[in-house]
Parts: C-alpha cells; sequence; structure tokens
C-alpha cells in the first residue's frame, strides 16, 4: 500500500519536472533591435567660407570605425587665403548606420550643454588675436562666436560656436588649427572653460596661410 | 534528526503536553515514552542548538521529528558551520555569518557584509556595487545561491553586483573551495549561500522592526519582518528601505555616491504528514549610483582626472542620483516540494524564475534615456534525491535544467553592449559520502551540457549570429579527519566556465575606457585589428578550467582556535581584461582594453586565530596572503587582492548595567600595497609616444597601486529586552585611502569616517531562549 502510494507520489513528480521543461525549452532568438546611434562621431568636417565670395575651403578628420581600436585619420590640411575673412561652419556625422547620422543637428537643439573651443598658433588670426580659447585660465580669449544658446542656465545666451568668424593674417605654413567640442550638461555657464564637461571631439589640424 | 543533515540528534528533551512524561533521546537518537493515557498527544522536543518542536503524535507509530537550527549569536558561527555542511561540501573551508553579523550595518552590500572573512573581498565600482572575491576569483567565478537558485543577474564586467537584500538573510554561507559539481560549475573560486528566512513550524506570531541611520551619506534603512508557524503551515513577510545620500571622502564629496533600495519578500510554507510544500518570493529594486567623476568620456579629462589630487568634478552633497547610474529590479520566485518518503530518503523539487530588469545611465547627449537597457529571464528547475545509505554510502543525486534568455529592448541609442542571447544547461550530479569512524570522504561527479544563441549588433547595425555548445565533466573529491581537539578537511575539484557574453562581444565605449571582448578583434602582423567578428567555434577561445586544491587545519583547544587554509588554483584559459594600447578617437587618445586568455596560478592561505584571554575579553587575528601569476606567459596579474591582515578585540560584558547583553568590539586592520601589481606605464608616456606598446608587450597599468592602509573600525552592540542594537563607527582615524580593487581608485577615495546607529525589536519574541 505504501509502496503504490510512493510510486504515485514518485510519477507526479516526475510529471511535473517533464511538463516544466517542455513549457521551458520554447525556442526564442529575438534578434537586438536597429539603434539610431547619435552618439558616435566618425567624421567632423570643418568648411570655411569666405565672407566677401570664393573658393570654400573643407578640412575632414574621420574616424571610419568609430569605437574601434584604429586612429582616427586626418585627411586634410586647411589652407586659407592670407588677410581673409571667412566664416567657419561644421558638418559633424556618424558614418556607421546607413544613411549617416547627422549630429550636427542634435548639438543645435542641445545648444545650451555644448560649446566649441578653439586654438591656434599665435599671430595666425588678425581677428581673434592670441592663441585662442582652449586651456582652464584661457576662457575669456577672443573668439568670434557667431551663435548663442537658446536656453542659457544663467540668464543671458553664452556662445555656441557652430558658427564662427576668423579674419587670417600673414602668410605661414605649418601652423596648428585645434577645434574641440565640450559637451557640459548642467556645467556649461559663462565662465566654464574647455576643461569642464566631457570632451566630444578635440582635433588638430595643419595650418597653411599662403 | 536534523533537519538539514538527516543527523540524528542526540540527549534532546521529549515532553508529552499536558502530562509530567518526559524522556530524552538516546545517542542515536531514539526515544519511547510508556504509559500514555490518550490515543493522540502532542509532543514538545527540544535540543539546545534547535528550534523547539511541538507536534501531535499517534501513539504506536515510529515516527522521525525533524528539529530546526536555531542561530543565538555570534559564539556558535563556528559551530553552526560545522553543523550544517551540505553533502558534497563538508570537506571545503567555509563561514557562516548570521542574521545578527548581518544586520549590525544593515546598508551595506553582500560583497561588504562577506569582506570581514578571511580570504575574501570585493571587487568594486564605487560604494554601492561590490562583488565578493573568493581567494582572488569575482564575478560569474562564484556562484550566489539566493535561497537554492543560482541568483540570475548581468553577471558581467566589475561593475555589475548580485541584487540581494541582506537585511531580507538570515543566514549566509560561504565556501571558499571549488563548489561546481554541487552547486554549478562555473564555482571555481567558491559559492555564496543566502538564505532568507526560515519557514519554521510551531512558531508563535512575531514582529522584527529594525531602523537604522548613518551618518556618512546622511543614509537611513528601515526593516520589518514578520512570521508565523503552527502545526502545518508557516509563513513570513518582510520589507525593507535604505536610502543613502552623497557620501564624503575625508576631504571632498564624493559627487553622486548614493542610492536607494527597496526590497520585498514572502515566503510560505505548507507540511503534510511527510511533505513540504513551500513558496518564496523576493522583490529588489535598486537605483545605485555611480562616481560623477569617473565618467569622464574624454580620455584628456580622463589622464587629467588620474593626474588630479581630487576629483575633477565636486559638488555640493545631494540626495538625488543622476547619471551615471544603474537602475534595476530583480523577481525571484521558487517553489520547493520536499518529500520524505522513507526516513532516509527524500526527493526534493525546486523550480525557480527569475526576472532580472536593468537600464544603466550614462552622461551623454541622451542621459535621460538608458544606454543599456536588458531584460534577462532565468528559469531552473532541480530535481534532486537524497538516498538512504546504501553499503555506507550516503549522498544526492541530481538532475538541473538551467535556462537564461537576455534581450536588449528598443530606444538606447547605442549599439548593444551585450548581444540578446539564450542560454541552456541540463546537469546531473551525485555527491557520494562515507563516515568511518572519524574520517569521512567525499566524492562528486557532474556532467554539464551547455548550448549558447547569440544575437548582436555591429556598430553600423548589422546583425551577426553565434551558436556554440559545450559538453564537461567536473569532479571533486575530499576527505574530513575530525580529531579531539580538531580537525583536517582537505578538497580537489575541477570546475569550468565558459566566456561569459561581455568578455566575448564587447566592444568600444565602457565607462571610462575602451574596450573589446575575446570575439571582437585578432592580431594581424601585431597589430590589433577590431573590423571583424569572430565565431565563436574558428576563434582560439577556450572554456576556463578550474582545478583548487584547499585544506583546512582547525586547532581548537584550551581557549584558542588556530583555523589555516591553504590552497592553490590553477586555472587553464584564466580570462582577465587589462590595458593594450592607446588609441585616437575622434575624442583624443583614449585607453584601450582587450579580454585575454592565459593560464594563471593562485596560491595563498589564510589564517585565523582566536583566543579568549579571560571570560570577557577575547581576539581575533587574520591574515590573508595571496600570491598570483600568469605562468603562461610569465608576467603579473591584473586587479588581484593584496595581502591584509586584521585584529580584533572584543569585550564581552554579558549583563552590564540592566542590559541582557553588551559587547564592544574593536577592529583593526592593514591593507597592504599591492607588490605583485603590473608595471605602471603613464597613460602621457603613450600617447607622446616615449613607450611603445603592442599585443606582445609585458602586461602594465597606467597607474601604481594605492598604497597600504590602516583602518579602524569600533562598534558596541548591546540587547534590553525585546530590543538589540548597536553603535558602530567606520574608518574611526578619518583616514584617506584607496583600495587597489576599486575600480575607481583612479578617481576617487574611499569614503571617511562613518557612524551608523541600527535598533532592532522584536515586538513578539520570536523563540524563548533556554
Amino acid at each position: 500500500m505504501k509502496a503504490i502510494e510512493t510510486l504515485k507520489n514518485l510519477r507526479f513528480l516526475t510529471l511535473l519536472f517533464a511538463a516544466i521543461l517542455v513549457v521551458s525549452c520554447s525556442d526564442d532568438d529575438d534578434n537586438p533591435p536597429e539603434e539610431n546611434i547619435p552618439e558616435v562621431f566618425t567624421d567632423v568636417t570643418l568648411v570655411f567660407t569666405p565672407t566677401g565670395g570664393g573658393t570654400t575651403v573643407r578640412a575632414t578628420a574621420e574616424d571610419p570605425d568609430g569605437e574601434g581600436i584604429a586612429d582616427l585619420m586626418v585627411n586634410d590640411e586647411i589652407t586659407l587665403a592670407a588677410n581673409t575673412t571667412y566664416t567657419l561652419t561644421l558638418e559633424i556625422l556618424n558614418d556607421l548606420p546607413d544613411p549617416d547620422e547627422d549630429i550636427g543637428d542634435e548639438i543645435a537643439e542641445e545648444d545650451d550643454e555644448h560649446q566649441f573651443f578653439f586654438a591656434f598658433t599665435d599671430g595666425a588670426f588678425s581677428d581673434p588675436t592670441g592663441d585662442g580659447n582652449i586651456g582652464a585660465s584661457n576662457a575669456a580669449d577672443p573668439i568670434n562666436y557667431m551663435d548663442e544658446d537658446s536656453d542659457a542656465q544663467d540668464g543671458s545666451g553664452n556662445p555656441v560656436g557652430l558658427v564662427t568668424e576668423w579674419t587670417t593674417g600673414d602668410a605661414q605654413s605649418g601652423a596648428s588649427f585645434t577645434i574641440n567640442l565640450q559637451h557640459q550638461p548642467d556645467v556649461k555657464t559663462a565662465t566654464s572653460t574647455s576643461e569642464d564637461g566631457d570632451t566630444d571631439f578635440d582635433l588638430t589640424f595643419v595650418l597653411n596661410i599662403e | 534528526m536534523d533537519a538539514k543533515t538527516d543527523e540524528p540528534i542526540p540527549y534532546a528533551a521529549v515532553k508529552v503536553n499536558g502530562t509530567a512524561k518526559f524522556t530524552s533521546t538516546d545517542a542515536e537518537g531514539n526515544f519511547t515514552i510508556d504509559g500514555l493515557c490518550s490515543k493522540s498527544n502532542t509532543l514538545f522536543i527540544s535540543s539546545i542548538g534547535y528550534a523547539d518542536l511541538t507536534q501531535d503524535h499517534e501513539n504506536d507509530s515510529n515516527a522521525t521529528f525533524y528539529l530546526i537550527q536555531k542561530i543565538t549569536g555570534l559564539e556558535e558561527v563556528t559551530v553552526e558551520a560545522e553543523r550544517l555542511k551540505e553533502v558534497g561540501t563538508e570537506s571545503i573551508s567555509q563561514v557562516v555569518l548570521d542574521q545578527a553579523e548581518i544586520k549590525s550595518i544593515p546598508t551595506q552590500s553582500l560583497g561588504s557584509a562577506l569582506s570581514s572573512v578571511q580570504g575574501v573581498t570585493f571587487a568594486s565600482v564605487g560604494n554601492n556595487i561590490q562583488l565578493p572575491i573568493i581567494h582572488g576569483l569575482s564575478g560569474n567565478r562564484i556562484i550566489v545561491l539566493n535561497n537554492g537558485l543560482k541568483h540570475g543577474f548581468q553577471n558581467w564586467g566589475e561593475e555589475h553586483a548580485p541584487e540581494i537584500d541582506i537585511t531580507s538573510a538570515s543566514r549566509i554561507t560561504l565556501i571558499k573551495g571549488a563548489t561546481g559539481v554541487r552547486y554549478g560549475s562555473e564555482a571555481l573560486g567558491g559559492a555564496i549561500l543566502v538564505e532568507s528566512t526560515a519557514l519554521d513550524l510551531n512558531t508563535p506570531f512575531y514582529t522584527d522592526l529594525g531602523v537604522s541611520g548613518e551618518t556618512n551619506g546622511q543614509g537611513f534603512n528601515t526593516n520589518l519582518e514578520l512570521g508565523s508557524g503552527s502545526e502545518n503551515w508557516s509563513y513570513y513577510l518582510n520589507g525593507s528601505f535604505t536610502q543613502i545620500g552623497d557620501r564624503t571622502a575625508p576631504d571632498y564629496n564624493l559627487t553622486n555616491s548614493g542610492k536607494e533600495e527597496t526590497a520585498l519578500g514572502a515566503g510560505l510554507l505548507h507540511h503534510h504528514k511527510n511533505w513540504d510544500v513551500s513558496v518564496r518570493y523576493s522583490f529588489l529594486d535598486q537605483n545605485l549610483a555611480i562616481l560623477r567623476t569617473s565618467f569622464l568620456t574624454s580620455p584628456e579629462a580622463f589622464i587629467r582626472s588620474i593626474n588630479a589630487d581630487e576629483p575633477v568634478i565636486i559638488d555640493p552633497l545631494s540626495r538625488d542620483i543622476r547619471e551615471p547610474n544603474q537602475v534595476t529590479q530583480h523577481h525571484l520566485a521558487k517553489a520547493q516540494v520536499d518529500w520524505r518518503y522513507s526516513d532516509a530518503g527524500k526527493l526534493t523539487f525546486i523550480g525557480g524564475f527569475q526576472l532580472n530588469k536593468r537600464q544603466e545611465f550614462d552622461v551623454r547627449r541622451n542621459a535621460d534615456l538608458p544606454i543599456v537597457d536588458l531584460d534577462l529571464v532565468t528559469n531552473d528547475y532541480q530535481l534532486e534525491w537524497t538516498h538512504p545509505s546504501w553499503n555506507g554510502l550516503k549522498g544526492l543525486l541530481g538532475i538541473q535544467y538551467f535556462s537564461q534568455n537576455n534581450d536588449n529592448n528598443p530606444g538606447t541609442l547605442n549599439s548593444p553592449i551585450v548581444p540578446n542571447y539564450n542560454i541552456e544547461r541540463f546537469s546531473t550530479f551525485i555527491v557520494e559520502k562515507m563516515e568511518k569512524d572519524r574520517n569521512t570522504f567525499e566524492a562528486g561527479l557532474r556532467l554539464d551540457f551547455e548550448s549558447n544563441n547569440v544575437r548582436g549588433r555591429e556598430p553600423n547595425n548589422d546583425l551577426f549570429r553565434d551558436e556554440f555548445s559545450f559538453t564537461n565533466l567536473t569532479a571533486s573529491v575530499g576527505y574530513v579527519r575530525e580529531f579531539t581537539d580538531g580537525s583536517f578537511r582537505t578538497n580537489l575539484g575541477t570546475a569550468w566556465r565558459t566566456a561569459n557574453p561581455f568578455e566575448l562581444f564587447s566592444f568600444g565605449q565602457n565607462r571610462w575606457r575602451l574596450i573589446y571582448g575575446l570575439l571582437r578583434y585578432e592580431e594581424n602582423n601585431g597589430e590589433i585589428s577590431t573590423d571583424n567578428v569572430a565565431r565563436f567555434d574558428e576563434s582560439e577561445v577556450q572554456p576556463e578550467r578550474g582545478y583548487k586544491f584547499i585544506n583546512e587545519f582547525r586547532i581548537n583547544k584550551n581557549d584558542n582556535e588556530h583555523v589555516l587554509t591553504v590552497y592553490s588554483n590553477y586555472i587553464e584559459n584564466y580570462i582577465f581584461d587589462r590595458p593594450i594600447n592607446v588609441t585616437t578617437t575622434v575624442r583624443g587618445p583614449s585607453l584601450a582594453f582587450i579580454f585575454d586568455q592565459a593560464d594563471a596560478l593562485f596560491l595563498g592561505a589564510d589564517y585565523n586565530w582566536r583566543t579568549r584571554w579571560t571570560t570577557s575579553i577575547s581576539t581575533d587575528l587574520g591574515l590573508s596572503y595571496l600570491w598570483t601569476r600568469n605562468i603562461g606567459d610569465d608576467e603579473p596579474l591584473i586587479n588581484q587582492p593584496p595581502i591584509s591582515t586584521s585584529l580584533s578585540i572584543q569585550w564581552d560584558q554579558g549583563t552590564f548595567l540592566g542590559l541582557s547583553s553588551s559587547i564592544v568590539k574593536l577592529r583593526s586592520s592593514y591593507t597592504f600595497e599591492q607588490f605583485q601589481a603590473p608595471r605602471t606605464i603613464p597613460i602621457q608616456a603613450i600617447v607622446d609616444g616615449s613607450e611603445t606598446v603592442t599585443l606582445d608587450s609585458e602586461i602594465f597599468d597606467v597607474l601604481d597601486p594605492p598604497e597600504g592602509y590602516f583602518l579602524l573600525d569600533l562598534s558596541w552592540s548591546f540587547g534590553f529586552k525585546n530590543l538589540s542594537g548597536s553603535i558602530a563607527v567606520q574608518n574611526v582615524l578619518n583616514t584617506s585611502y584607496r583600495s587597489y580593487l576599486n575600480d575607481l581608485r583612479y578617481f576617487a577615495d574611499e569614503p571617511g569616517r562613518n557612524l551608523i546607529l541600527s535598533l532592532n525589536y522584536q515586538f513578539k519574541p520570536r523563540k524563548t531562549n533556554d
């Protein structure tokens, strides 16, 4: 009698176990969702447009594998005409997905969190003078920002740098030009510097003026 | 009999309720009471170290009564450990933490709670994410069993710790050897068994209320548990809430280092004849802040940060948790059926379901969106047969089915850091022991079959898929010899572990570095390329195989207890991450890491000497030493625990000034600098080209290991009627220090002095003390 009950109980447990195995062995091989990836910068192009008309100068740096280990490539030198005023605008792309992702728009939307900083060989430009505003104590140094953010935290519009203006000095070659985009959520103020927040990109080009 | 070990309990008192009849069990635990009037009687059975049992009993029947072990205090910790060892682990050195120890600091993590044990420490990312390390191994080389189920969580990287609320744990057992056969083959380092409240029968209704507050971080915890047990039913309900704001190091605020945690748990047991059916559920919701200054995505800021004495970002103290942070919810549901079909035979069925939802937030352009958003479903079924003694063999046979399904949720605007994957594992195991006089022999075998199915996306959204499977055998043998004044135990266990999805597939930015998984890079003429995702079967990736040999000598004589644990662990194809080079990105030069494999050797010893100087003064001296080496390449390993020592002095005043107990404890510890750390190459030297590194270069780190440090902790714990409590001060001297095992050592000091007050009140005493 007891043995039969034991057997019954055993069969119950075995069945329970088998039933659960069957239920839980269901196949699921979903793919991860496709994401737009605006966080990755691969291509940055500097576009110098002479204000008085003339040839537009473009210089590109690209990191074709994004977060991969291959090094960044700076494809072009910047060659500008002497004593000429240029408007500098930027094309910022993520080249990895198809079609490319335009990150410039994203920065424009969040302009209160971003600022571009610049450094260059002293005297390369007659306006702005000096060597740029990169560095913890150089933030107030002259740069001709032509835009300001729309939602400044300290009440007045702070510079962004998607559009800047540059007047070249006399001819020289082998100078350098550095552009640095800082992402400064809750950090950007009238006095924040290139060392505040996180760096989105930091690129150095060879600058020739002829 | 003992409900856990099935050992007979000698000399237990047995009384028939409502009569004056009583007797005690003999050396084999048997008893008989004659001359009773009524046919059915209620028996009251009690024995020291066990909860009292009151149970109905029909006359003339041969029944077995099971007593459940009771935990009474610190003094019994080692006794408990001796008694509670599960079959298959008896020959392995282990330590038990009881509720009083766990609850003295209710806001601490599992890792931190266990770190008082010699040979155990924790790897951390800040103060909230702390992973236990046993003898140099952490992460998924240690099995965390949450109420008997392998805790199913995102167990990869240093930044994911098991989501376990320690205030709901009634006991934590730490096993220091390779327990792969019994608990799961990946337990190369050891196992941690977390048990929540025991479901005891015949327990009057009780309510435990605990509150605590602490000065550093202005944190508080409140926890509540209620429960009751009748003849056939038992239940408990518990809950806990913790909130901590930004902590402070001695010299500055640790901006964004708080946490918030809500935990709920419930259990129900029905006992019917020789059946026990129990269900348990637990839920944990965590929001863990990660130090703001550690998420500088720019390498230039990283270089600036590691060279600075203070964090680059220090804000005023706040209770808000901002990015970077991790929000996780963990659900665990478990059903267990125990069927004692005969006096010595038992069948146990366990079914478990776990859902782990994890969202991680980074400082980034779309900071309100999680950058990692994962759902992990774990199913676990086990059937175990504890067989009756057969030719002197006692043991356990089991089959297990384990499956995990990980899915990425849409909307992260980021390519997934780990792919979607499904893991299925069928296992069968046997552990047997044989006792002869004072000798116990143990042996175990386990067979696992595991299949993996992986679907991931590359940064350009291209899909990659892979399937791979393994069949593996794990074995262990052990021996215990009991002496009059001590014991000797020795165990040799094997274990194996496959690389986890993060170790295989990670690609790109991970916190402050770039990292590439084993299948995401290849060597081309001495250069690393990350253009392709390798197929597992075509790659050189091999599972880790560990061989751990652990010996424990225990001497207990004249108020002196010495415990020496000596071990060696040889791991083939040990997987670890290491800095490999600096790569230039649009953000500037960035430090790149790879996962790598090498044959590694771990040799170490833990020593503990407890001695009682007078009836009230005792001391506890501890020393942990670990030597590690990548013997395949003859170079050091990175991120291994340094030597540590501790000395505690305890003054147990007994009943004192009207208090039922009063214990003052002073603990001092010294952690040495890690002298086996890899050489240091400053990151600037690689950037400016003064040092060149290749794949074949000797391993390096970019910062020297932190100096050794001395810490002092003080606590006073007391009992007064139904109230118990403690006042503890951590880091009494407010020492500024950094831990080599904290990933944030590059950025900030550890927290300074912390005063913790905790109180526990039992509204109805759970059990009367004998």
